[in-house]
């Protein structure tokens, strides 16, 4: 049996860090959730996540910062964006920084597996 | 010629014989016959001695044999019997008659009647006997002195007191029976006695038998001769011993007493009494120990003839049965006799006992001394130096000088408590801040202490024995205070006695002014005195004009702020109401005040708290409540009371408290409180613009989760087998959800309403100062210390007010939040207006808080960018907005010290406020939505 890829999750939102890792877990994905970038960033599983689930708006590490944090650290880990800023002026920026996809909230169940799936197919 | 001699013979008045010498009788004359009756023929030969008495008959015919042998004549006295056979007293004399040789031939004798000589001789002599048995029985000593002074003869006591015969007696002369101390005046008294031959009288000590001297008084009479020559001196002796004893202990008790009265120390008095009982007792020593102050320990008295050493020994004992036989006097209260303590059982444990016997002392006698209330104050003791007991005398002495001893010792205690009692009034009198007059029954000054002299300008000694009321009563009220003290001489009352009275009183450099007097009767016997006490009130009744002064201010003033006082007594229910809360309550104050009348105009949804306020004052606690009143025209009043609890030292408790209409201030502040909501709904309503991704935001975030929630819900439930539990919980999250949405879409709905932004001229200085009104409260609650510096010149500006005015708010608060980690310095805050350049006009809002960080000055304005926990981070971002709708410009900079200053420039004028109007019909249509998104879910 195949281990399952480790899909993260960084969210201020108590309601997608208990809600995404049931789903995920449904696709087939182990999951992890930080309330965090620090959080994430601090923890062991950021060698181990093949696609980060990354919050923009978070109180100190934004999202975009974890990304630039990480392409620092040299960790190409691919992201997929979830925002409830419904400005869809920041996702042509964040695809063009290298995000695999951003989806706005809320967002659909098959728009978050074929998100994973262009990211799986990434890495 | 012997015929011739016979006839004269016989004539002769006496009997004559001649005697042979032989002894027989030759011849009788007539008369011898005559008188014996016996005839011629009996009596010759030795017949007639039959006429001699046979007792005297041996002695005569010896004596007359005698005169025969020697020539000698015979002379004496015989009993002869007469013719009726009595015998009478005959005197015989015997002349021997010799012959022309010198031969002794004849006697010849004469006998003459003697008998009634005899008798008289008898008598006198019988006389004398009786005499001397009177003399003998007088109880008191007589003597007999010669003419010249020498002693005859003394009576039977008077010999017996020197134990020596007269003879002796008269050989030593007076000298050595007298006193030496009372020879010179006794041998004076006798001297001129003689010379005078008056009679005479004198005392003086005369020594017994037993070498003691006694005093005597002496009373002494000539006895004369008919013709006047003193023949004799009798000398009466009055034995005055025990009155001469009574007067000694008399003067030695009055010179006590003398010294006790002149205050003497109490040492000196017991040191005299000791020398008193050793002078009167003789040959004793005298103590006297007390009884210390807690009447437990001996402590000295006086001793002045006993050695320190043994003194010493007693001063500390205690007083119980067995430390020396004073304490065992005080103890039992008794007298204590240890008559020979060379066989004393008793005071043998201790040392006293050697310790007296050591000192030569051989019998102690000691007696309590007991005060007039019973009080042991100390014990008598009298020592010997050698076995003795108590006569009945030295008892009734001893009693006594235990009495003179209490008297000193409780006059000299009671002159030590009274000296203190003079001492402490001399302080206080000196010492009172009060001035105290004293003045006798005519009104004269006694005493006039420091006080009144500072106060009235006098010296005492000008002032002592004048009349009060020439001194310090002005002349207007001299006739009063005159009448005044008549009276109460006369009829022993006065309104003035026992009560204060405020008058004038006059200095000595003639000003009046106010004083108080309170007089007192001084509670002595004799002529009334009295005590003054007079106070300069000239101070108090300037504070109590000013007094009343500030009471007519408090008055008008609670009038005028509708304030009103009242006090109550809890225990007993009783209040009082000033004036101004009868016209608050609107109750008539001539009817007398209840609580159910005060009840009648409780608002009734106040009239819980307004008992749960009696409640509190039954605990007697300070408190602060406000409730309302419900008038009979249905109006409501709001008071406001403050109420202060006091207790008086019987613990009853009184409130004072202010009760205030604030009525007006209340209904102001509802105003006030509702144009604040309105000016926050105003602003929030003014925030939409940048409040519409953040709601976007707020609410996709529970929607997101209900979404992802449903279709992982979905898919438990499609898996093979289903994933029931699992579906359960996610269903449950996902309500969950939607009720976090539902309230996001409830908060958000309140933040607006409709409300069209308004262009109009604003005085920016007086739009400040409102909101510095409005958020005064919170500014004071976080300690902040609010600046203002408004420019005087400030020009107005057009504009959006209520706008204008949530900017300020926001910069306000946003000041006071930033200073609440502050705590080591002050919370400064500094609000400036001021002309900016280009016609525009500045406002800026300096805090001294933690600032920020300088490369994150940008992000302080975005939508969402907080520092405040809790905070939604949209303040700023609104702020801006509304500034740059007005054409202006908000920034933010670090201070030079601490903190942060936020400004904002806008132009004096502007062509309208910009896209405000539209922000409530964006938020109208975005919370529709949102609501009907969440019905949809």
């Amino acid at each position: 049996m195949d281990i399952p890829s480790l899909v993260s999750i960084v969210d201020d939102d108590e309601s997608v860090r208990e809600s995404l890792p049931d789903l995920l877990r449904e696709f087939g994905f182990a999951a992890q959730a930080f309330a965090s970038a620090e959080e994430f960033l601090a923890s062991d599983y950021v060698g181990q996540t093949k696609c980060l689930i990354l919050d923009i708006a978070m109180p100190g590490m934004s999202g975009p910062d974890l990304q630039r944090e990480l392409a620092h650290r040299r960790q190409a880990i691919p992201i997929v964006f979830i925002t409830a800023h419904a400005d869809e002026s920041v996702r042509p920026h964040l695809l063009g920084q290298g995000a695999v996809e951003c989806l706005l909230k809320p967002f659909s169940d098959t728009a978050l597996l074929g998100a994973l799936n262009a990211a799986f197919r990434e890495g | 010629m012997e015929n011739d001699l016979t006839l004269v013979v016989d004539a002769l008045p006496g009997l004559v014989w001649t005697t042979l010498a032989d002894g027989r009788i030759d011849f009788f004359n007539q008369r011898w016959y005559q008188y014996t009756g016996l005839g011629v023929d009996e009596a010759f030969g030795a017949g007639w001695q039959a006429a001699i008495h046979p007792e005297d008959l041996p002695k005569l015919l010896e004596c007359w044999r005698s005169p025969l042998a020697s020539d000698e004549p015979c002379d004496m006295e015989v009993r002869l019997r007469r013719y009726d056979g009595t015998y009478r007293w005959y005197r015989f004399r015997t002349s021997p008659l010799a012959d022309a040789s010198g031969q002794t031939v004849t006697l010849c004798g004469v006998g003459l009647d003697i008998e009634d000589r005899r008798r008289t001789e008898r008598a006198l002599r019988a006389s004398e006997d009786h005499y001397r048995a009177i003399v003998d029985g007088i109880p008191a000593l007589v003597s007999l002195w010669t003419p010249t002074g020498e002693l005859d003869s003394g009576n039977r006591h008077y010999l017996e007191y020197f134990g020596e015969t007269i003879e002796e007696l008269r050989r030593w002369g007076k000298a050595d029976t007298f006193h030496p101390d009372d020879r010179p005046h006794a041998f004076a008294a006798i001297r001129q006695a003689v010379e005078t031959g008056d009679p005479f009288d004198f005392e003086g000590r005369r020594r017994r038998a037993d070498g003691v001297y006694r005093w005597f008084h002496m009373r002494g009479s000539p006895l004369r001769d008919t013709d006047g020559p003193i023949v004799l001196w009798h000398i009466l002796h009055t034995d005055i011993d025990d009155r001469k004893r009574d007067e000694a202990l008399f003067a030695g008790e009055k010179r006590l007493l003398e010294m006790v009265a002149a205050g003497r120390p109490m040492s000196e008095i017991l040191e005299a009494l000791c020398q008193l009982v050793e002078g009167t007792a003789g040959g004793c020593h005298c103590a006297v120990v007390l009884a210390d102050p807690g009447g437990t320990r001996l402590e000295y008295g006086a001793a002045p003839s006993l050695p320190a050493s043994f003194i010493a020994s007693i001063v500390g004992r205690p007083i119980d049965i067995e430390s020396d036989p004073c304490a065992t006097a005080m103890h039992l209260n008794e007298r204590v006799v240890a008559a020979d303590l060379a066989s004393e059982p008793r005071w043998a444990t201790d040392t006293w006992l050697p310790l007296a016997l050591a000192h030569g002392l051989r019998a102690c006698w000691s007696t309590p001394i007991v005060s007039t209330t019973s009080k042991i104050l100390g014990a008598i003791a009298i020592y010997y130096d050698e076995p003795r007991a108590p006569t009945s005398l030295h008892q009734s002495l001893i009693d006594q000088f235990t009495n003179i001893a209490s008297i000193a010792i409780e006059r000299a205690q009671g002159d030590a408590a009274l000296k203190l009692s003079e001492a402490r009034k001399a302080a206080i009198l000196d010492s009172a801040l009060d001035c105290i007059v004293t003045i006798d029954h005519e009104g004269r000054i006694t005493e006039f202490n420091p006080a009144a002299e500072r106060t009235f300008g006098y010296r005492r000694d000008e002032v002592v024995g004048q009349r009060l009321a020439d001194v310090i009563i002005p002349p207007s009220l001299r006739e009063k205070h005159r009448l005044g003290f008549a009276r109460y001489l006369a009829m022993g009352e006065s309104r003035m006695i026992g009560s204060r009275i405020e008058l004038t009183a006059l200095r000595a450099d003639g000003t009046e002014f106010p004083v108080e007097l309170a007089i007192t009767r001084i509670p002595l016997d004799g002529p009334p005195s009295f005590t003054g006490y007079l106070r300069d009130i000239t101070q108090r009744k300037q504070a109590e004009e000013g007094l009343r002064r500030s009471e007519a201010f408090l008055a008008e003033t609670r009038r005028l702020s509708s304030t009103g006082g009242f006090s109550k007594r809890v225990a007993t229910g009783e209040i009082t109401w000033s004036e101004e809360v009868y016209r608050i309550f609107e109750l008539d104050p001539a009817i007398p005040l209840t609580l159910e009348r005060i009840l009648t105009r409780v608002h009734p949804d106040d009239i819980h708290s307004f008992h749960e306020i009696l409640e509190r004052q039954r605990r007697g606690a300070d408190y602060e409540h406000e409730y309302r009143l419900l008038m009979p025209n249905q109006s409501v009043k709001y008071l406001h009371v403050v109420a202060h609890a006091n207790r008086d030292q019987d613990g009853q408790v009184d409130y004072i408290a202010a009760v205030q209409d604030v009525t007006q201030r209340r209904l102001s502040e509802q105003a006030l409180a509702k144009a604040r909501s309105e000016l926050a709904h105003v602003a929030r309503v003014t925030t939409l613009g940048a409040l519409t991704a953040s709601i976007a935001h707020e609410v996709n975030q529970p929607l997101s989760g209900i979404v992802t929630n449903a279709s992982t819900c979905l898919r438990m439930l499609a898996a093979d087998p289903p994933n029931v539990d699992g579906a359960r919980e996610t269903a449950r999250r996902t309500i969950r959800d939607g009720n976090r949405a539902s309230e996001v879409v409830t908060r958000l709905r309140a933040l607006f309403a409709k409300k069209e932004p308004t262009t109009e001229t604003v005085n920016l200085n007086e739009a400040t100062r409102e909101v510095i009104a409005l958020s005064l409260s919170e500014l004071q609650r976080s300690q902040v210390i609010l600046r203002q510096e408004l420019a005087g010149d400030l020009p107005s500006v057009t504009g959006d007010r209520v706008q204008l005015q949530q900017v300020i708010l926001n910069l306000l608060l946003n000041a006071a939040d930033a200073m609440s980690d502050v705590h080591d310095r002050p919370r400064e805050l500094l609000i400036r207006t001021e002309r900016d350049q280009h016609d525009r006009v500045r406002l800026t809002v300096r805090d001294a808080g933690s600032g920020f960080e300088p490369q994150g000055v940008q992000k302080l304005f975005d939508a969402f960018y907080t520092t405040k926990r809790g905070g939604m981070g949209i303040g700023l971002s609104v702020s801006r907005s509304i500034i740059e709708s007005h054409h202006g410009r908000l920034w933010a900079a670090l201070n030079d010290g601490p903190g942060a200053s936020f400004a904002f420039s806008i132009p004096r004028r502007s062509e309208g406020v910009i896209g405000a109007h539209s922000l409530g019909a964006i938020w109208t249509s975005a919370v529709t939505d949102i609501q009907q998104a969440v019905r949809n879910l």
